[in-house]
């Protein structure tokens, strides 16, 4: 079983570790392939952290049939993120971006058959998704301005249109996508839904990985756009009140993976106020907070799984002690919970340290101070959860099952996460170069020496202890805590997450109000609607566009002319008074013979034989159709509707035609241009050999149209056939 | 049809060869006098529809030459095949040609423009006229 586990493991992980090479900056594998610091931090993310996620989810849902599914999507979406972060293009990683919120939502609502699932993938979704279409008309602003989709092009002239008033749009369009993406206050209530999906997925998708995107984008574009004050201000405030708002909601929760979700959501804030913040210091603060949460969020997320697998739960009130049945998760998770309280020797505490370097340097206000110092707190108060009051503790809650620990496969990525996490603590020069380069990529100046100088120890232990002892008291009255937030839970009700839910419910409502508005059955009301529009567009028109009027010339009536005005006025009229739809057919097809003599005599001959022909098996098809129709419901078909006068009908019925009266006399006082007409004439019989000028346009000048129009003919009948049965001959 | 017309089926018997001639001189004489493939193929519709009604969809789709789907389909096919040959020597696609057949006393004009308007009115025929006499089919099934 073991074996199987690790085999299958070693066979979905070969694709990760061929992308896991030495980077080299600068690396130009393709026109629009760009590789520094930023995208191969990232790049070493995704592929080893998938390697991870690969190993454990191989562990986690062995015997489950779906397991293949899984392992599909994450590869997908591995690819996806690969290739968000090494284009170069921002349209291109725009499709990369969206192809991430697509898997996201497949994966999300891995537990189809669950109700809450599907709510969560499809919030998921339209958040992010929403989001997106917002990011692309920016970028397309953005392209528009600067004239090139290049980041690189982009950072390099964006110097010359920081003035440009539209930039301000394109850039707060961009931020929507980022933050939705990111889950940035107010669209981040869908992460910690989203923790519906499978742990190895929450663990790569909504820790490590795709919720990071949107802040690699801005730090992407931070060294074209950091100077300007919107994006300072915008980027410092947005993520300084996510972060806050998402530590108070940590307090909220009694389960372990959504409590993990809002510290997430806390950390993307903090790393969102970091690239608002101007400085080098921020960009290698940015850089070492995305490279230790990694290293120790995954993990904990692991730890969630396997309290989930072995202990059959993950509310925080049924665990305690579960150090004696499951040592390794337990060690993990303590491992783990050091980095994220950001103790000295870990991971964390490099990023501490950078991050209070980068305060420091920015001279920020002392609000965002103050809220990094309590993010922190409730952090180290989660750390606390995870790791002490879980495993620890004594053994007193009763539970139904014998908790267990867990397969190999399920304790050796959180376990080589954190000594990675630990390796890199105990010595920061190994990944120096890395973060360095990341730096490099976001703040262009950065200068390693620079900030080695400038470094100061006593405020980041400062800092560190402020954030043990709040974290300390926070972690010893979290169930007091938690007792007084309850009771402000109501308010809830005017959060950004009900919003979402009553537009979601106005929606349905809306569309169907307006069909059934719209959409009443009943042909006439159609019909007029239809007239009505038509005329009042056509009328708004002529007022708006206000032509010059020039009453045609009078020329004499002739009694061809004449003729043809009768018939179709006869006919018209007459379809006024019959009620029985059969005769109405035949004299409005009188209507279509007096137009066919009017332009007999009128010099179109061809139009005239033409308008003959259809007119005349239209009046046979739409009376085999009635007759049909009459068989096939004869109450309805026996019963006209009374004739009786309808005084809106009537209304539109008169605009309808005082408007087209205006509209035709408009034209023919028009001068009119014969250019086209001139040119037919000339060329029809030199070059088409043909003196029928209607004839030579259909045939030949025209001939690619025509040919088209009998195509879409035969095909029309492809359509009707089933319809009317004609294939089967051999009916009774 | 259980009531007979019968003079009406004299009648249209004759009448369905002579609107099918005369479908096909408006073909014919379309590039030069008002016709054409479209009108023609309408007037032979007409005759199709007319001898539905007095004989019966079923002879009428007898007389329909291949059965209407595969006219309208050949009529496309022809119609493209006609703008072939200016490919074949590097011109664009539907551009036409002309040829004069002596016949002795007068001569005889051709063109794939010819072919093409042929094409036209295959399709028309076929189509709506498959589609008319289906919906004829359908009315005698209720009668």
């Amino acid at each position: 079983m073991l074996f199987a586990a690790l085999l299958f493991a070693l066979a979905a992980t070969p694709l990760p570790w061929r992308f896991n090479q030495p980077w080299i900056p600068s690396l130009g594998v393709e026109l629009n392939v760009y590789v520094d610091g930023l995208s191969a931090q990232f790049l070493l993310l995704i592929t080893g952290i998938g390697t991870m996620v690969f190993v454990y989810g191989s562990g986690y849902l062995t015997g489950d049939p779906r397991q293949r599914r899984v392992f599909v999507l994450l590869t997908l979406f591995m690819l996806a993120m690969i290739g968000a972060v090494v284009s170069d293009h921002l349209l291109v990683l725009f499709i990369f971006w969206e192809l991430t919120s697509v898997l996201s939502f497949l994966l999300v609502g891995f537990d189809h058959e669950q109700m809450a699932s599907r709510k969560s993938a499809q919030q998921a979704l339209l958040v992010t998704g929403s989001g997106g279409l917002c990011m692309l008309a920016g970028i397309i602003l953005l392209g528009q301005i600067v004239g090139s989709y290049s980041i690189q092009a982009l950072i390099g002239h964006a110097q010359q249109f920081l003035a440009d008033p539209r930039l301000n749009l394109a850039l707060g369009l961009v931020f929507l996508g980022a933050f939705t993406k990111s889950a940035q206050f107010p669209c981040h209530f869908w992460l910690p839904n989203a923790m519906a999906a499978p742990t190895p997925v929450s663990a790569y998708l909504h820790s490590a990985t795709m919720v990071k995107l949107g802040i690699y984008l801005l730090a992407r574009l931070d060294p074209a756009f950091g100077e300007l004050l919107f994006w300072q201000y915008t980027l410092v405030g947005v993520g300084t009140v996510t972060a806050v708002f998402a530590a108070f909601q940590t307090v909220y929760e009694r389960d372990l993976k959504r409590i993990l979700a809002w510290s997430t959501v806390a950390t993307l804030g903090t790393l969102v106020m970091l690239v608002g913040l101007p400085g080098q210091g921020a960009a290698l603060a940015v850089a070492a907070l995305f490279f230790a949460h990694a290293l120790y969020k995954a993990p904990l997320f692991f730890v969630a799984g396997n309290l989930d697998h072995g202990a059959g739960t993950r509310q925080i009130d049924h665990l305690t002690g579960m150090r004696r049945y499951m040592p390794w998760t337990a060690a993990a998770a303590l491992l783990a919970a050091l980095s994220m309280a950001g103790l000295p020797l870990t991971l964390g505490f490099v990023a501490k340290d950078a991050i209070t370097f980068a305060k420091t340097q920015a001279e920020s206000l002392h609000l965002v101070s103050y809220a990094t110092m309590f993010v922190n707190g409730i952090s180290v108060a989660v750390a606390a959860i995870a790791a002490i009051r879980v495993f620890w503790g004594r053994d007193t809650v009763p539970r139904k099952a014998h908790p267990h620990e867990v397969h190999t496969s399920m304790l050796l990525p959180p376990l080589s996460l954190v000594a990675l996490g630990l390796l890199f603590g105990f010595a920061p020069t190994l990944i120096d170069p890395l973060l360095g380069a990341a730096a490099r990529a976001m703040a262009p100046g950065f200068n390693p020496d620079t900030v080695a100088s400038a470094y100061d120890l006593l405020p980041v232990l400062e800092a560190t202890l402020g954030a043990l002892l709040f974290g300390g008291l926070v972690y010893l009255n979290w169930d007091h805590l938690h007792t007084l937030l309850d009771r402000i839970r109501h308010l809830e009700r005017f959060g950004p997450e009900a919003a979402y839910r009553r537009a979601l419910e106005l929606l349905p409502h809306l569309a169907t109000r307006l069909t059934r508005r719209l959409q009443h059955g009943l042909l006439p009301g159609y019909l007029a609607t239809l007239i009505g529009t038509a005329a009042l567009l056509t009328l708004a028109l002529l007022i708006l566009a206000r032509p010059a009027w020039n009453w045609p010339a009078v020329q004499p009536l002739s009694i061809s002319v004449l003729g043809a005005a009768l018939l179709i006025t006869a006919g018209a009229c007459a379809a006024l008074v019959v009620r029985d739809h059969l005769v109405l057919l035949l004299v409005s097809g009188l209507v279509g013979y007096g137009s066919a003599v009017l332009f007999l005599f009128t010099g179109a001959p061809d139009l005239a034989l033409t308008q003959f022909a259809v007119e005349t098996v239209f009046v046979v098809v739409a009376a085999a159709v009635l007759l049909r129709l009459r068989r096939l419901a004869p109450v309805a078909g026996a019963a006209p509707p009374e004739a009786r006068l309808r005084p809106l009908a009537l209304g539109v019925a008169l605009t309808f035609a005082a408007t087209l009266t205006a509209l035709v006399l408009l034209v023919a006082g028009m001068p009119f241009d014969s250019g086209l007409s001139d040119f037919f004439n000339t060329q029809s019989l030199p070059t088409a050999h043909g003196r029928n000028v209607v004839n030579v346009i259909i045939v030949d000048f025209r001939a690619f149209d025509t040919l088209g129009e009998i195509a879409v003919l035969a095909f029309a009948l492809l359509a009707a056939l089933p319809l009317l049965g004609i294939t089967r001959r051999d009916r009774p | 049809m259980t009531s007979r017309a019968l003079i009406a089926e004299v009648f249209i018997r004759a009448l369905y060869a002579v609107l099918l001639f005369a479908s096909a001189w408006l073909l014919l004489r379309g590039h030069n006098a008002p016709g054409g493939g479209f009108i023609g193929g309408l007037l032979a519709v007409a005759a199709s529809s007319a001898y539905a009604l007095v004989l019966g969809s079923r002879e009428a789709l007898r007389r329909l030459p291949l059965g209407p789907l595969p006219l309208a389909a050949f009529g496309v096919l022809l119609a493209l095949l006609s703008g072939l040959p200016a490919m074949l020597i590097g011109r664009p696609f539907l551009t036409h040609f002309w040829f004069s057949v002596p016949l002795g006393v007068t001569e005889l004009p051709l063109s794939t423009v010819l072919l093409f308007d042929l094409g036209v009115y295959l399709c028309v025929w076929g189509a709506i006229g498959g589609y008319c006499l289906a919906l004829v089919e359908e009315i005698e099934e209720d009668a």
